[in-house]
């Protein structure tokens, strides 16, 4: 193995044609590296394919650049904007916070304080590495603390406090258990003593080392990397404050009974004195909260938040019957830190790139070369206006989604659901080892928690074209969907790229200007704009080609202040690789429901015709032509086909059109009552169960060999003003596309559709509205 | 089912535990001018009814504080003679504990402590009866000679090795022996210098009073040495020297990481050598005489006796060890050279059947019933087995035990399914439409844990090539390779995963 390594991103992800893109990269072992951009015509090595094909393209950007290692600060804190130092506290204070510690032990943990590690000097409250809460102070020659008595129960509420009398060096912690039968992750019955108070007199006083006040962190230096923020909290933290004098333990007794009162309309107030009293629960919005947490006390020293900690969560004073921030903010004061959140490596950039607005629109890539290691950073190109009669529009949604997934290295059951072993690369086990680059919707916390926000502001492994997700064993979502751009191309239709960020941004001015959108494999993360993008286009004349598998799946949205990062919440049904906690299933981003679109009455039958009903990934099968495709009003889509011919038994995807996940034509979802079924796969396998939000009982014989709802359907409908929707309800669809030469049946389908939708005629067969006099 | 045996298990708490109230107020108070705490009190939730707990996690103090004050209390009303004793059992517990700090905690094997002593024993009692010297700074000029002594002996340490430098030290004693002897000054005392001033008054010498303040005394001194080895041993120098002990590598990672324990050896050699001064000092004073005897070998090799027994590097061992010989040599007088016999037969069977010393016994008896535990454990349970009572108790989470019992089931109805045309089946397709038996095997290989879970390699982008690895289930640690073999299709990559894990299922 080389000991070049070679990481980087890109901001924006997707870019306009015109615009600036920010190139980051850290490279480690070499100082310089040979770049160009590159076109990525297609990027499967698939040898039944094209295989991997790029084209360089001229730019004005130099041959070679200057490349250095660049620093990751992982892990979820706040910092406070102190300028006049008044957290100091260099003479008597309090700090006082609730805290639900996820994972109390193993390693030291900052809940909150100024402490320096290198300099051994501030205070900060804490836990220590045998889990116990610790108070802890330094004067830089002397550190000292106070340790409670009893152990941290993971995910049990409690209030705790410390407070530091300067005159007699007395310090005073306690813990003070706000547990009851709603918010900890055990209930009463459990027969556990969670408080404890000492009182310890220390041998020295904290000095300030200039450093700047953490929430669920410390300051640490390293003189390579700078200054960072280490020893970083894992688990939720609500209502916290400094005080400037030693609170007495009746006053630190007495906020853990006044939050228990706390209201909308008559928050907590701070204890009087205080410095800062950090109010979570003050700024919440009918849409949701930002990264910002408000300090209510006299000098507004407001908290930022570093890698999203994750807001709208239940406080501790949560009580069950409102299970959302907008019913109660009073009661959503959680705000949850994980040592390992990233979504944004705030590198510095090393290179701008703007594409000519002459560039064709296409999936780029920046290629930097150092030795034998190469690395192709992606960028998806949309031209500066509108062009081409079709657009694509790519999933950046469902990128980031999955983006750095490690199932394969981290979730049991993801064998089980691939139905395969794994194919891992060296990359993975880099990308695995390093553990630097964050993780997906896909993935746990280090403390069992849920990933819900993912962002593009870091390298992401599995959005390189010519990168096989190690659990598929083939492209997936971004290097997949090249597949059909590789097609299109072959097939000589010109497109345009569009994304879901554009979409979302946009609305449906961002679809009008085309004939037709085609969507691309796996279109799975949808937002509301999204989904009402497509509908109005779909209702004035818009024809939209669905060509994937388990789309408008999960309710997401971009984060207000930075659309790099898309927020998702997993709960109640659907396949999901993590459940949220009760009463945490709304989008802190946008204050909605998140979850499955259809448990908010958005099936994608609504809009498409179909519905995610099975997936599997051990083999595709093929289309099978429904009686439907005979009829007038479709069978110019089957122009070239024989009638009992199989479609797609061939694939980029385990080797079928029909595979890996499947969508299903449903009316009882809202499946258009005049849509067509034009075909569907048969004969999946047992590893193709049927999805978890269909099965109302359990019992056996939901698997593909039993249950005639696990199939693929293709179907047809038309809309108003000359729309229409034409769907292929599996992922494997576009990558079957390139077989054969790319001259396939699946291709003639395409090419029949696309050569009426792109024409401002009425559609092919629209006149057939007739009663059919079948008498023959 | 077989007809196994179920033990019942569970057993009264015999440990006299605190039950705190978390909601009152404890304060906690410290040793003056130091960090530490008196006692080391520990909560825990007991994990059989969750109630809180407090127990002293380090009882050593305890132990001490009993044992130390039982001697204090007791010897008042001992005979004279036994009196005496008690003296000397301090005296040479004292030399003792500092012994252990140059041999356990600096690593430096020297046999030249008595020397020290001795060299510093005479020093002092030379000023005192030659020079004229006031007793009281008999106790200022043994360390400092101790501490010339312990300078130039340490010298040497560095550049010999093991027992060679224990042969020098050795060499060293006998050097200061045969010089003792032969100074023309001290013929007419056999080498001895007499009539040494003394803490006790010339008129007190060897009767009760005077007896008493020397056990005073003596007691005093064993409790400087026992400050002057927690100092040391339990600070700074000791957890630097602790770090670089045990073996070359652990030298070579403190030397890499910037500790220099060649320095923190030599400080506590010099140290305690200092120490061993004032010993030396308040021996000269305690018989108001001192004799080349000292430097004996004899001597010598019952303080050796009283670290073997007592157990190398500890200091509860020095004490113990001490208090058995002296308790024999000194205090079974009667006995005659059958003593000596009973010390070398005692040193004996501690070599023999104790691991570390007297004291080091209950570790190895913990030990002994842990191995005894697990080979009982290991006869009574089948591999992947069902989990027996005694084992159970420490699995956290019970629903564990249950998989133990379902995945046994299903591994034994499993098995039979393994035939030749399975795999033929397999082989042919491992991602075709299975047959019930091959479908069911599938699931459960691939329903696995995550720790070794098998998984295939791509040896290189776009090309067909293909290794198997196993999985660490651990965030952030590689996966392993597990064999050198290539494959050159996936499809036979798969088929190989597959007949490992047969080869598991059917070993298991």
């Amino acid at each position: 193995m080389t000991d070049i390594r070679l990481f980087g991103y890109s901001d924006p992800l997707a870019a306009k044609a015109g615009e600036p893109v920010d190139f980051m990269i850290s490279a480690e072992g070499t100082a310089e590296a040979s770049i160009d951009i590159v076109r990525i015509v297609h990027g499967d090595y698939n040898p039944d394919g094209p295989g991997f094909i790029e084209e360089v393209i001229d730019t004005d950007l130099p041959s070679t650049l200057a490349v250095r290692r660049q620093y990751t600060q992982n892990g979820s804190y706040a910092r406070v904007t102190d300028d006049k130092q008044l957290l100091a506290n260099e003479g008597s204070f309090t700090v006082h916070a609730f805290i639900w510690p996820s994972r109390p032990g193993g390693t030291r943990q900052t809940i909150m304080g100024n402490w320096s590690v290198n300099d051994s000097k501030g205070y900060a409250l804490g836990i220590n590495p045998e889990g116990k809460l610790e108070f802890w102070v330094g004067d830089g020659e002397m550190v000292d603390q106070v340790t409670s008595d009893a152990p941290l129960i993971p995910k049990v509420w409690l209030l705790v406090a410390a407070s530091f009398n300067h005159q007699t060096g007395e310090a005073r912690l306690r813990q003070i258990s706000v547990q009851n039968s709603w918010n900890s992750a055990i209930g009463p019955v459990a027969p556990i003593d969670h408080n404890s108070h000492v009182v310890e007199t220390l041998r020295c006083a904290p000095r300030f080392a200039d450093k700047d006040f953490l929430i669920a962190g410390a300051n640490e230096r390293n003189p390579e990397r700078g200054d960072y923020v280490s020893m970083l909290y894992n688990g939720k933290l609500d209502r916290m404050g400094v005080v400037g004098r030693a609170l007495s333990a009746q006053e630190i007794a007495d906020l853990a009974v006044a939050v228990n009162s706390a209201t909308t309309a008559t928050p907590v107030a701070a204890p009087t004195n205080s410095i800062a009293y950090w109010d979570t629960t003050a700024g919440f919005t009918d849409t949701g909260i930002g990264n910002r947490i408000i300090d209510t006390g006299p000098h507004g020293l407001y908290a930022e938040g570093v890698n999203r900690p994750v807001r709208a969560m239940t406080g501790c004073n949560w009580r069950g019957r409102d299970d959302s921030f907008r019913l109660n903010p009073a009661q959503y004061g959680g705000i949850s830190f994980h040592e390992d959140s990233l979504t944004d490596c705030g590198w510095t950039p090393l290179l701008s790139w703007t594409p000519s607005p002459s560039l064709k629109s296409g999936v780029y890539a920046l290629r930097v070369t150092a030795g034998a290691k190469t690395d192709r950073i992606p960028v998806i190109v949309r031209p500066q206006t509108p062009r081409a009669k079709i657009a694509v529009q790519m999933s950046t949604f469902t990128y980031l989604a999955y983006a750095n997934e490690h199932l394969s290295f981290d979730a049991q059951i993801a064998q089980a659901i691939v139905a395969h072993t794994p194919v891992i690369s060296a990359d993975d086990i880099e990308y695995n080892k390093l553990q630097e680059f964050g993780l997906s919707t896909y993935d746990h916390h280090s403390d069992g928690a849920g990933v819900c926000y993912s962002s593009w502001k870091r390298p992401i492994i599995n959005i390189r074209p010519g990168y096989r997700m190690a659990g598929m064993t083939f492209p997936w979502a971004l290097p997949a969907d090249l597949s059909l751009l590789w097609w299109l191309e072959h097939a000589g239709f010109d497109y345009d790229l569009i994304t879901d960020h554009d979409v979302h941004a946009e609305g449906a001015a961002a679809l009008s200007p085309y004939k037709t959108v085609l969507n691309v494999t796996h279109p799975e993360y949808y937002s509301e704009q999204m989904l009402d993008a497509t509908e109005q286009y779909l209702t004035t004349g818009g024809r939209m080609m669905y060509l994937g598998g388990n789309g408008y799946y999960w309710v997401t949205s971009t984060v207000a202040d930075d659309p790099a990062c898309i927020e998702v919440r997993k709960l109640d049904v659907g396949s999901r690789a993590w459940q949220a906690e009760p009463g945490e299933g709304y989008l802190a981003s946008t204050g909605e429901r998140s979850g499955l679109w259809r448990s908010r009455g958005r099936a994608p039958q609504k809009l498409v015709g179909l519905g995610f009903t099975a997936e599997g990934m051990d083999r595709s099968e093929p289309f099978e032509r429904m009686p439907d495709s005979f009829h007038k009003r479709v069978a110019w889509i089957f122009e070239g086909i024989g009638d009992e011919e199989l479609i797609g038994d061939f694939g980029l995807a385990l080797g079928g059109a029909a595979g890996v996940e499947l969508d299903r034509y449903d009316l009882a979802l809202g499946t258009p009552p005049h849509t067509l079924l034009l075909a569907a796969s048969c004969g999946h396998t047992d590893n193709y169960p049927l999805v978890s939000e269909e099965i109302s009982y359990a019992f056996p014989g939901r698997g593909g060999s039993q249950d005639p709802q696990v199939r693929g359907d293709m179907i047809y409908f038309n809309t108003q003003a000359n729309g229409a929707v034409f769907a292929a309800g599996s992922i494997a669809w576009s990558q079957a596309l390139p077989c054969k030469g790319g001259d396939n049946n699946v291709a003639t389908i395409m090419r029949n559709l696309l050569n009426a939708f792109i024409k401002d005629d009425p559609l092919p067969g629209s006149s057939y509205t007739g009663e059919e006099k079948a008498w023959r | 089912m077989t007809n196994r045996t179920f033990y019942k298990v569970g057993r009264r708490p015999w440990e006299v535990k605190g039950h705190p109230d978390g909601l009152q107020e404890r304060k906690r108070t410290r040793v003056p001018f130091t960090r530490r705490h008196w006692l080391k009190w520990r909560d825990s939730h007991n994990p059989k009814n969750l109630q809180r707990e407090r127990v002293l996690a380090d009882k050593k103090p305890l132990w001490w504080a009993i044992a130390l004050s039982l001697l204090v209390i007791v010897t008042p009303f001992l005979p004279n003679s036994m009196i005496s004793t008690a003296s000397i059992f301090c005296i040479y517990a004292a030399i003792n504990v500092l012994w252990t700090l140059i041999v356990g905690t600096a690593g430096i094997f020297s046999l030249a402590t008595l020397a020290v002593v001795g060299v510093a024993g005479y020093s002092a009692a030379a000023a005192n009866v030659y020079l004229g010297v006031p007793w009281p700074f008999m106790l200022l000029i043994g360390p400092l000679v101790g501490f010339i002594a312990g300078a130039v002996l340490a010298a040497p340490s560095t550049r010999l090795d093991g027992l060679y430098y224990a042969l020098l030290t050795m060499g060293v004693a006998e050097i200061c022996r045969v010089f003792v002897v032969q100074l023309r000054a001290l013929t007419t005392t056999n080498g001895a210098i007499t009539q040494v001033d003394s803490f006790i008054p010339e008129a007190w010498f060897l009767q009760r009073p005077g007896l008493l303040l020397g056990f005073a005394g003596a007691f005093c001194l064993l409790l400087g040495a026992l400050l002057v080895w927690r100092l040391v041993n339990s600070e700074r120098l000791g957890l630097l020297l602790r770090a670089s002990r045990g073996s070359r590598e652990d030298e070579s990672f403190c030397e890499a990481v910037g500790i220099d324990f060649r320095r923190a050896r030599l400080q506590v050699f010099v140290i305690s050598s200092a120490a061993l001064g004032v010993v030396g000092a308040f021996y000269a004073m305690y018989y108001r005489s001192i004799s080349p005897n000292i430097f004996s070998l004899d001597q010598l090799l019952l303080l050796f006796a009283m670290m073997v027994i007592g157990g190398l590097g500890r200091a509860e061992g020095a004490v113990l060890g001490a208090a058995i010989v002296t308790l024999i040599d000194k205090g079974m007088i009667e006995l005659g050279p059958l003593r000596i016999i009973l010390v070398a037969a005692i040193m004996l069977i501690v070599t023999i059947f104790a691991r570390e010393g007297l004291t080091g016994a209950r570790d190895q008896f913990r030990d002994f019933r842990k191995r005894k535990a697990g080979e009982r454990r290991a006869h009574r349970t089948e591999k992947g087995g069902e989990a027996m009572p005694e084992e159970a108790v420490d699995v956290r989470d019970k629903q564990e035990l249950y998989y133990r019992r379902f995945n046994k089931r299903l591994r034994d109805r499993l098995k039979p399914m393994i035939t030749p045309e399975l795999i033929a089946e397999h082989k042919a397709d491992p991602l075709g439409h299975h047959s019930d038996a091959l479908a069911r095997v599938l699931n459960y290989f691939r329903r696995a844990e995550m720790v070794d879970k098998y998984v295939i390699m791509r040896l290189k982008d776009g090309e067909e090539a293909y290794r198997i690895m196993a999985v660490s289930g651990v965030r952030g640690m590689p996966p392993r390779v597990v064999d050198d073999k290539e494959y050159q299709a996936l499809n036979d990559a798969y088929h190989a995963v597959f007949l490992l894990r047969v080869n598991d299922l059917l070993e298991s």
